[in-house]
């Protein structure tokens, strides 16, 4: 398992203010951040734009050494034994660079699985393999140079597996590539955690990659860590209501004014709006019982009634609105 | 050792399949030095060397003395060439992903270097060694001095190569070195015009350069039949920069590390 306790990155970052003269301060990457990843789980780090991810995974991958912080990795002080963690990692990273472009596939495969020490039949045999995982076995032999963009990243995937890492970071691993090949990385990355065990830690843009992969997410800001928890308890941390939707035959304006009047009795804070011939209702109770009573009561004909589940996405961008209202001082 | 050898042949094969994919880079590498030797030994032809103050330069052998000058050359500028090219991994984002890996960091900066050596000089070496052999009547070798001299002076410019591959990826603000050490070490090391007589701050400049006294070992058993010992404080000062560079070099390798994970410089370009 992999587990970080206040993690903090400070850089000494100089200025310059003419020819002569620079200044220097610190600037705080990484502010606070604890987190845990374990064996066969992928766990999300989202953050609106220099909130620390990339300055997060960088320590985690021993690139970046913290300022302070302790990091433990399968019970050996990372932070005392790099050498020792990069043997058991790897990283993929979006985009198109981080590979020799005039090289072959096979020759990057190669080269990088040389830097690792793996044994010539070994990596002769995982290299195979990792080529038809990525559906690059017909373009082994083809420069980099010639391939499209999604298969440039297919390669970059073969080569972030090629140590058969325990634990690795996704980076941004699907920008840029269409849906078909991005649902069978999905895939790819789900048979990683599940079937063979690894634990992954995933930063992505795309809040449904991360609401669809991940088992467990944690969202940084600022450098410091906001909110953890399963994709439920992050929704049900940021919206403290319970949305429905609710539709009876004959729905007017009548009829949600006596749910309204009714609900409000149970739960001041609760509201009713009427959009076309269905009620979208908020609350901080459980209603559907109450809403079946209801219709009963007042001898309605239920066309519709389902409780709505805010998706991760809403979520987010609910949190990213709240924190900048904070950050600008609005109540 | 097994795998720092695999490290170091893995990086220089991609070296050579990175940067080498058109023959025509070898006729560059090649016409270039061969133009300056040749306009070199050209001017030296308008001077009678009678009475020279280096004793064992002479008409006949001038062509030699010149050619050695360019060969050695062609063998410490590949190098720092090579690693002015390997810095640019920082901007292709490979660099970080071979930190990222637990390989030895000498096998990859020798590995590049070994690369560099073999492809750049190879065309010079195999051209100066045909001219030689057409001039033979100007030779006067110590077999065993030059091969004494020659192995120091391989060992002396790999190590000069992964010392500069280590300098330059300390930042990427680095590249100043290249134009430091590219036309001054032609000047100053004695390629085209012999050392001893530069002015006295210009021979300063010169002991900086490593090659200065490989280059003066390797033309007084070439050209002069040189006894060992008659160079042997040549062959020591040699030897001392050969242990100055590599403990330097290793030093500079944790260094940079060090740096780079303080910084995040890795991934900065």
């Amino acid at each position: 398992m992999i587990e970080v306790h206040n993690l903090k990155k400070t850089y000494d970052v100089k200025r310059r203010q003419n020819f002569f003269h620079s200044t220097r301060e610190k600037v705080e990457a990484v502010k606070d951040i604890s987190m845990k990843i374990e064996a066969g789980q992928i766990v999300g780090l989202l953050g609106i734009n220099g909130a620390g991810k990339t300055t997060t995974i960088k320590m985690l991958t021993t690139l970046i050494e913290p300022t302070s912080g302790s990091y433990m990795f399968d019970g050996m002080d990372a932070l005392m034994n790099p050498h020792q963690v990069k043997k058991q990692i790897n990283m993929i990273a979006g985009g198109e660079r981080m590979i020799y472009w005039r090289l072959t596939a096979y020759e990057n495969l190669w080269y990088y699985g040389q830097l690792y020490g793996i044994e010539n039949n070994e990596l002769r045999r995982r290299i195979d393999k990792l080529l038809k995982l990525v559906g690059l076995e017909d373009k082994a032999n083809l420069p980099v140079e010639t391939f499209s963009k999604g298969m440039k990243q297919r390669l970059q995937i073969a080569r972030g597996m090629i140590n058969n890492p325990k634990y690795i970071f996704l980076d941004e691993p699907t920008i840029g590539l269409d849906a078909v090949v991005t649902q069978e990385l999905h895939e790819e990355i789900k048979n990683l955690a599940k079937e063979q065990g690894k634990g992954i830690l995933l930063t992505s843009h795309y809040l449904s990659e991360v609401e669809e992969l991940c088992d467990y997410i944690y969202m940084v800001n600022n450098g410091e860590l906001v909110v953890e928890g399963t994709k439920k308890e992050l929704t049900d941390f940021v919206f403290t209501k319970k949305y429905y939707a609710f539709s009876v035959q004959g729905m007017d304006e009548a009829v949600v004014a006596k749910l309204r009047n009714h609900l409000l009795i149970l739960d001041g804070d609760s509201s009713v709006e009427l959009e076309g011939r269905t009620a979208n209702i908020s609350s901080r109770l459980e209603l559907s019982s109450i809403l079946a009573e209801f219709a009963v009561r007042e001898g309605l004909v239920i066309n519709e009634l389902h409780k709505l589940e805010p998706s991760l996405e809403q979520a987010v961008i609910k949190l990213s609105k709240n924190i900048e209202r904070e950050e600008k001082g609005i109540a | 050792m097994k795998y720092f050898m695999k490290v170091l042949l893995a990086e220089s094969y991609k070296q050579h399949r990175n940067y080498f994919n058109n023959r025509l880079i070898y006729v560059s590498l090649f016409v270039w030095p061969m133009f300056s030797f040749l306009a070199a030994y050209y001017s030296y032809r308008a001077f009678d060397f009678g009475g020279n103050i280096i004793s064992y330069i002479s008409t006949e052998n001038i062509l030699v003395f010149i050619l050695l000058g360019y060969m050695a050359m062609s063998f410490f500028r590949s190098v720092v060439q090579s690693a002015w090219n390997f810095s640019r991994e920082r901007q292709s984002g490979t660099l970080e992903y071979i930190y990222l890996s637990p390989a030895n960091r000498l096998a990859v900066l020798l590995g590049n270097a070994l690369s560099s050596v073999f492809e750049s000089a190879v065309v010079m070496f195999i051209f100066g060694m045909l001219i030689i052999l057409f001039n033979r009547s100007a030779l006067n070798v110590n077999i065993v001095g030059l091969i004494l001299v020659l192995a120091i002076f391989m060992v002396m410019a790999l190590l000069w190569g992964v010392f500069l591959n280590a300098c330059f990826l300390y930042s990427r603000d680095t590249d100043f070195l290249f134009t430091i050490l590219e036309e001054p070490m032609e000047i100053f090391a004695g390629v085209k015009v012999p050392v001893v007589i530069f002015p006295g701050w210009a021979r300063i400049i010169s002991c900086i350069f490593p090659l200065t006294y490989v280059l003066e070992a390797l033309r007084q058993v070439s050209l002069n039949a040189a006894s060992i010992s008659s160079i042997k404080t040549t062959i020591l000062i040699s030897l001392v920069i050969i242990m100055v560079l590599l403990g330097a070099t290793l030093i500079t390798i944790q260094i940079v590390e060090k740096h780079m994970r303080k910084t995040g410089n890795v991934v900065l370009f």
